[in-house]
């Protein structure tokens, strides 16, 4: 691998992580904020779990495209791209309502199905939504997707899209202050748990379901 | 008395200079005595609530009337042609300011439809027109400017009894309208573009809405339409509230934030006050809560938009408008000389709130108001 090869996604990363913030805030932010006692390690841990599941998604799809070759552009075009962030926002919604309400779901006394409270769990959340965000389609993904198809190796693609990625990560460190405002504003948990809600639901239906559904 | 005269010739000044200066037709002096009367009485009575609430209705009818009838002027239609928007000839809403700033400040977009300039409806102008209101009353607003708030005023007060109470649940709408507004914000930065009015605005039905061509379009009137009946009609009816205000609108809640910066606030005198609650059960903003009153907090909420209902209730008389920069507990010293009474008399909070708020009351509306007059003649004349 060449420099300028490594140095190209990791400068596309970089000039492009606004997108990557305006996709991964309206998940991370409220999540974050609602969450009960957050400290700094359990913020880094859940951030962490997030990238993580972000990381997974694009190395995922680094491999598929880099394997493919530009066979891909036979068969991946925007409406198939479009297609697939409708349902990367379907998960994403059904990730954060049931995280927005497991203590509903499994703290009333019902019964309550123990994968829905594994699944809706702080970690599990935080890996879950990562790999959803991880699968949105958006223009800067679409550049890497195309890059990563043409060097036609799925190792070489997969080392583009992690490098891609890495140019992003400098937009997630403002979310290190995050206990320091939950410490300071400690009434805006119940405002972040039901902005939490009311996003899952937007994406679920809005975003989700109703364009999946009726649109191209 | 002195004091009442000198603001009434001062406002029928501003009422002269914005609606009827340069004008003939009798609409304009009809709209401006009326908003004379309104005036005077307010002044002369010291009940601004009732007069301001005639004011919001009307002016709220009046808007609808004139936007609607300038709508089918220029298009034919209420419905947004696609044209418009390409064009951007949307005009500005002052309910997307809060949506518009994020995505505006990190990718240089502004994602509402409109004209940046130009126009009287364009974002400049009216960024400057939130400005100007914002620091002389902050979220007054809501209450003696926005040009929807007057449906829920009106509504509200068809229902002669409070038919479902919601004082305990105060907290609870408080907290949902800013998790709204955060929501309004985060998604519209993500989607870079104004998903409060594809979705969710309850006032399309009066004022302007996209065409029904699929059913995503189908969808999003049916939830026009019902937000406005259960939010704007039916909550406030049996409330007694202006629910959508207080639940609903971004930016309300935002203007909430704002209100830092606005030269007014209300102040409760705590030693005054007995505790009758008759402020909490008015407030048509849920901004008074039984804490507010027993944990002696002297102001309001954060959502408190300066509408003067509590304390035309009030019957201590312990609450009042007072300037954002006196301290709580401080009042002004005591005036030495007769000069120094008279000064005090003319630079009292309450009289010059109400002058502040009113004038821009009158500039808001000065251009709907005689149109909308104009064009309900013109319906009984012959011709629309």
């Amino acid at each position: 691998m060449t420099i300028a090869g490594i140095i190209e996604p990791l400068v596309l990363g970089f000039s492009t992580g606004t997108w990557c913030v305006m996709y991964c805030a309206p998940v991370l932010l409220p999540f974050l904020t609602a969450r009960e006692g957050l400290n700094q390690k359990r913020n880094i841990q859940l951030i962490g779990l997030f990238l993580g599941g972000r990381l997974f998604a694009y190395v995922l799809l680094g491999l598929c495209l880099g394997a493919a070759g530009l066979l891909v552009m036979e068969f991946f075009d925007p409406v198939l791209a479009r297609r697939i962030s409708y349902v990367a926002y379907i998960f994403c919604g059904i990730v954060l309502l049931l995280s927005g309400f497991r203590r509903h779901i499994c703290n009333s006394g019902k019964k309550c199905f123990s994968v829905v409270k594994a699944a809706s769990g702080d970690p599990m959340t935080a890996l879950f939504s990562g790999i959803c965000v991880g699968f949105h389609i958006c223009p800067p993904f679409w550049t890497a997707a195309v890059r990563s198809a043409a060097i036609g190796n799925p190792l070489a693609g997969s080392i583009y899209f992690l490098l891609f990625y890495a140019g992003t990560l400098p937009f997630f460190l403002p979310l290190l202050g995050i206990p320091f405002f939950n410490n300071r504003f400690p009434g805006f948990r119940k405002i972040a748990h039901m902005t939490q809600v009311l996003i899952g639901a937007y994406f679920l239906i809005f975003a989700g379901l109703i364009p999946f559904i009726f649109r191209r | 008395m002195a004091v009442k005269i000198f603001f009434s010739l001062c406002m029928s000044a501003v009422v002269y200079f914005f609606i009827v200066a340069g004008k003939s037709s009798p609409a304009e002096w009809i709209y401006a005595g009326f908003l004379m009367v309104l005036f005077v009485q307010m002044i002369r009575t010291g009940d601004f609530s009732k007069y301001r609430r005639i004011f919001q209705f009307t002016f709220a009818f009046l808007f609808a009337i004139s936007f609607i009838g300038i709508l089918y002027d220029e298009r034919g239609s209420m419905a947004i042609a696609e044209d418009s928007i390409q064009n951007s000839e949307i005009p500005f809403c002052h309910i997307t300011i809060p949506l518009t700033m994020l995505p505006y400040f990190i990718t240089k977009t502004v994602i509402f439809p409109a004209r940046i300039i130009g126009h009287f409806a364009s974002v400049i102008s009216m960024l400057l027109i939130w400005f100007i209101v914002t620091i002389t009353i902050g979220r007054g607003w809501c209450s003696w400017v926005c040009f929807y708030g007057g449906w829920e005023d009106g509504v509200s007060r068809l229902s002669k009894k409070t038919r479902f109470r919601l004082l305990s649940y105060n907290k609870d709408i408080r907290a949902f309208q800013f998790a709204f507004l955060f929501f309004i914000i985060l998604v519209s930065f993500a989607f870079l573009s104004s998903v409060y009015c594809e979705w969710f605005c309850p006032f399309k039905i009066v004022t302007e809405f996209s065409q029904i061509t699929d059913i995503p379009g189908l969808i999003a009137t049916v939830m026009f339409i019902g937000l406005f009946l259960g939010l704007v009609i039916v909550m406030p009816f049996l409330t007694r509230k202006r629910f959508q205000c207080v639940s609903f609108c971004p930016f309300g809640a935002f203007q909430s934030f704002a209100d830092r910066l606005s030269s007014f606030r209300i102040s409760i005198d705590t030693d005054k006050c007995s505790g009758c609650m008759k402020c909490a059960s008015s407030c048509p903003f849920c901004a008074i809560d039984k804490d507010t009153i027993t944990g002696k907090k002297g102001r309001p909420e954060i959502t408190c938009a300066k509408c003067g209902e509590c304390i035309a209730v009030c019957p201590e008389k312990a609450i009042s408008y007072q300037f954002s920069f006196v301290r709580k507990g401080c009042s002004g010293p005591e005036a030495e000389s007769k000069t120094g009474e008279i000064i005090q008399m003319f630079l009292e909070p309450g009289t010059l709130f109400l002058f502040s708020a009113f004038t821009f009351s009158v500039i808001i509306s000065s251009k709907f108001g005689p149109d909308a007059l104009m064009r309900i003649f013109s319906i009984f004349t012959g011709g629309l």
